[in-house]
């Protein structure tokens, strides 16, 4: 084994898990806000980047095609939460119970898959690198040969729950939400618009996504199956992190796609498995999360 | 909210359904059909296992699953493999792949004790999704994508494996409905309203979880064999996560918590199936938009819909008769037993730093009723959840009778006789008001004679009925009987809820906040209720805001404020208590006497 690849594989895991994390952040803010999470959000990341592989080949410059697929991720938040969330509230005594959500939220995601199936194919694409001008550009790092691309993704991922939990809770609206997550009818008593907040909580995981599939196209290769891996993957890395703590998630998504990289090169075949059970058994044994805390149910 | 089906048909005997359909599977191959409908028939009556099973687990017990494909695989491969490689018969090969999914449920099963609702559902998910990568990549086992070939197959012509699959799924169906209709349904419906709600009445909900979990798991499994056994081929895209969706499109579809809906269900699935193999580039938008329609649109379910048509709700027929029911009528409870002491040694309970109940000690009299007062935020409700099990004390002792329960599990402490309300109410929504007062009886037959009374007999379970309506009949709404909870009062759901307390036979009730939200004319009903049952010698504990209902009917009060008991005595000693006035005034001792 090379002594350099260790450092590698670390750079690799920490590109993939810092895009898990920000899709897992989407699980966060919608599931404290209104305890639903969207089964699609895998999807979501997925028609972001063949969004994202549509304007660049159309040749629209970088700068600009990101707002663009961060406008159409934002409709398609909308009408995911006009469709699939809001007609089920005051319905929680349905027969499905309170899981009604899981299956219309994973309906969408079904019929988005299968639109992206149908324009694009079902093969699998390659997203032209975001920064860098070949994929596989090399920066020399003290002997090492590090793949600028997952850099500069890290970094971007970094800055981008970084904004997040600036908006989350310094600013006026993520104060907004948290207090609808804390007590809906006080907020609404206190002037905020519940019904508005519900809908942004949505909007945000939306545009989270849209990051992620920006950031994860030119890491992986694009294909219409993709999201329900990434929604599993985020769902366990927002459970080991702890649903409750955005700090506990995205420590959780790192050292998930640490941990991913390192079992992929020790056993191509099973490898993405060992981390996926791990972290399973790791839930099995605490709830909670490694920084999460958990309520008892007492209704 | 579930149709219960049982009781917009009254009871039929439930063999003349089965009966018929026996028949039809006995008389289908000799009928001019097909060989594809045969093949249809053979794959309705295994996918209609699977449902079955998913139906019970979220139907009745309200666990989500989203891995089934996962156990079916284990089933298929587990059957094709023993039978395949070790050349095993194939009744024991079948046995082995059911087995081997109950045992991967069993393992999953732990995240059903652990976790719930969105976690269970992310970690069946995963455990399908292992599942799934397995059988792709595990070549050397599962043969991959090319699959196994040469699996044995049963009989040999399709008319005996019709008859396999059928009859496995006659038992399968006969099973499901006796838990749908019987004390299993109801604790089960318990379970899916709260946790803590089904622990209060003696279930040990850890084993119940664990127990439906596993079984659900072995019918996928044992649908899988069949699967495997039908066309001697298992290949690996079969097992996929849109095998688990459609299983639950048809449990969902066909009606969830309805007897008929898994047999329903996946027959509509199964024509869904060839629909979709014609225009199979978009069959996941269809499934997506099948899963949206049903859920936002008919969240019954076709059973549902069908029976909805039929039957109008049922309304309580008589308001009238209520005046005259005020709060009983002096009828006798057969067989409550005595009440017993209740002591609490100074216990405590903090959260946070916060000293919610700090070194109560209570004494309760048999045969009295104690209220529990105090402002808000004293403990009261703090202390009446530590006595009843629902947190544990940090320190003291809780004494029933004679026996110390301070670690015992809330089921445990119910199923030694104590019963208690909600402050915010809990009934099974899903069933009638008389079938929420049998969930507080216990079982008193065993499981093969009860059984046996269910399928043979039209009274199942006339006794206990007779006594449930007795209790109803002593808190004067017998006529609420048949009805759902949503059908009735906010009062008369608390009567209910109290009634379910009275069938569980209690040695001590706990009654939290019994009047709050009810007028004068309904809290005066429980008064007199209350009342009642100290006279039949039944020790209550009352926690309770309005001071007139508490001074009216108990013997003894203690007062909590601050997590500390600042009074204790008779009604009218507590009422004179300086302390007490002060903590509800919120002014101190001496400035209450500056201003007399």
């Amino acid at each position: 084994m090379e002594s350099t690849i260790v450092p590698q594989l670390m750079i690799t895991g920490l590109a993939l898990g810092a895009v898990y994390a920000l899709v897992a952040t989407g699980f966060y803010i919608t599931h404290l806000t209104v305890d639903k999470v969207n089964f699609g959000q895998g999807d979501f990341v997925m028609v972001a980047a063949f969004l994202m592989l549509s304007t660049r080949s159309a040749a629209i410059p970088v700068m600009l095609a990101i707002p663009l697929v961060m406008a159409g991720m934002l409709l398609l938040g909308l009408i995911l939460e006009r469709v699939a969330i809001r007609p089920l509230d005051g319905r929680r005594s349905s027969n499905v119970g309170a899981f009604a959500w899981i299956l219309t939220t994973a309906g969408v995601a079904f019929i988005v898959q299968n639109i992206v199936e149908l324009v694009y194919g079902k093969s699998s694409q390659y997203s032209p690198p975001l920064f860098s001008s070949d994929r596989n550009a090399l920066v020399h790092v003290f002997g090492m040969r590090l793949v600028v691309e997952e850099l500069l993704v890290i970094a971007t991922a970094m800055l981008v729950a970084a904004l997040f939990y600036l908006f989350m809770f310094r600013s006026r609206w993520g104060k907004n939400i948290r207090a609808v997550a804390y007590n809906p009818d006080a907020a609404a008593l206190l002037g905020i618009d519940t019904r508005m907040i519900k809908v942004a909580v949505f909007l945000v995981a939306s545009l989270l996504a849209a990051l992620a599939g920006v950031l994860i196209g030119p890491l992986v290769t694009v294909q219409p199956h993709m999201g329900l891996i990434l929604t599993i993957k985020a769902l366990v890395v927002a459970a080991v992190g702890g649903l409750s703590s955005p700090i506990g998630i995205l420590a959780g998504g790192l050292l998930f796609g640490i941990a991913e990289a390192g079992s992929n090169y020790v056993d191509s075949t099973f490898g993405d498995l060992y981390p996926l059970v791990a972290a399973m058994l790791l839930v099995a044994l605490k709830p909670s999360g490694l920084f999460g805390e958990r309520a008892a149910d007492v209704r | 909210m579930s149709v219960d089906v049982k009781r917009a048909q009254g009871r039929a005997a439930p063999l003349a359904g089965y009966a018929a359909f026996v028949a039809a599977v006995v008389a289908l191959p000799f009928l001019p059909v097909s060989p594809f409908v045969l093949h249809l028939a053979q794959s309705l009556c295994y996918t209609a296992i699977a449902v079955i099973g998913l139906n019970v687990l979220l139907g009745l017990s309200g666990q989500m699953s989203l891995g089934q494909a996962g156990f079916f695989a284990l089933g298929a491969y587990g059957s094709a493999l023993a039978a395949l490689r070790l050349g095993w018969p194939v009744p024991v090969s079948m046995a082995v792949g059911t087995a081997v999914a109950a045992v991967g449920g069993a393992i999953v099963g732990v995240f059903a004790l652990r976790t719930r609702g969105l976690y269970l559902a992310m970690a069946t998910m995963a455990a399908g999704f292992v599942v799934e990568i397995l059988s792709q990549r595990w070549v050397g086992i599962t043969g991959g994508a090319m699959g196994l070939t040469g699996v044995p197959q049963i009989g040999g012509d399709a008319a005996t494996f019709l008859a396999l699959a059928a009859g496995l799924y006659l038992v399968v169906q006969i099973g499901a409905d006796y838990v749908n209709d019987s004390f299993a349904g109801r604790r089960l419906r318990a379970l899916r309203e709260s946790e803590a709600f089904a622990a209060s009445v003696g279930i040990s909900v850890r084993r119940w979880r664990a127990v439906t979990f596993t079984g659900c798991a072995a019918l996928a499994g044992l649908a899988g064999t069949l699967f495997a056994h039908q066309s001697g081929y298992v290949g690996s895209d079969a097992f996929t996560i849109r095998l688990s969706i459609s299983l639950l499109i048809a449990a969902v579809i066909g009606g969830l918590g309805t007897r008929s809906g898994p047999l329903l269900g996946s027959l509509l699935l199964l024509g869904l199936v060839e629909f979709i193999s014609g225009v199979e580039k978009f069959g996941p938008m269809i499934y997506g938009g099948i899963l949206l329609t049903v859920l936002l649109l008919f969240p019954q379910g076709a059973t549902g819909a069908l029976v909805g048509w039929r039957r109008a709700p049922s309304r309580p027929s008589a308001p009238t008769e209520r005046a005259t029911a005020a709060g009983g009528r002096g009828l006798s409870l057969e067989g409550l037993p005595a009440g017993t002491s209740l002591t609490v040694e100074s216990a405590s309970k903090r959260y946070a730093g916060v000293k919610a109940v700090d070194g109560v000690s209570i004494r309760v009299a048999p045969g009295t009723i104690h209220g529990l007062i105090g402002p808000n935020g004293a403990g009261k409700s703090t202390l009446i959840n530590l006595i009843a099990g629902l947190y544990r004390c940090d320190a003291g002792r809780i004494v029933i009778g004679t026996r110390d329960v301070t670690t015992l599990a809330t089921a445990d402490r119910a199923r030694l006789g104590l019963a208690r309300t909600f402050q915010n109410l809990q009934l099974i929504e899903a069933l009638p008001a008389i079938d929420n007062v049998l969930l507080g009886m216990t079982r008193r037959r065993s499981l093969g004679s009860d059984f046996k009374d269910w399928l043979l007999r039209r009274d199942f379970e006339a006794a206990a009925r007779t006594e449930a309506l007795d209790i109803l009949r002593f808190l004067g709404i017998e006529h609420a009987a048949p009805c759902l909870p949503r059908e009735l009062s906010y009062g008369h759901r608390k009567l209910v809820e109290l009634a379910r307390a009275i069938a569980q036979r209690p040695t001590l009730m706990l009654l939290d906040e019994p009047i709050a939200g009810l007028n004068t004319v309904e809290a005066r009903e429980i008064a007199h209720a209350v009342k009642q049952l100290r006279g039949l010698g039944a020790t209550i504990v009352v926690v309770e805001h309005n001071m007139e209902f508490v001074m009216s009917i108990c013997d003894a009060i203690s007062v909590l404020d601050h997590g500390q008991l600042i009074a204790n005595g008779t009604p009218d000693a507590v009422q004179r208590d300086e302390r007490v006035v002060g903590a509800y005034l919120g002014a101190p001792a001496e400035s209450a006497e500056v201003v007399a």
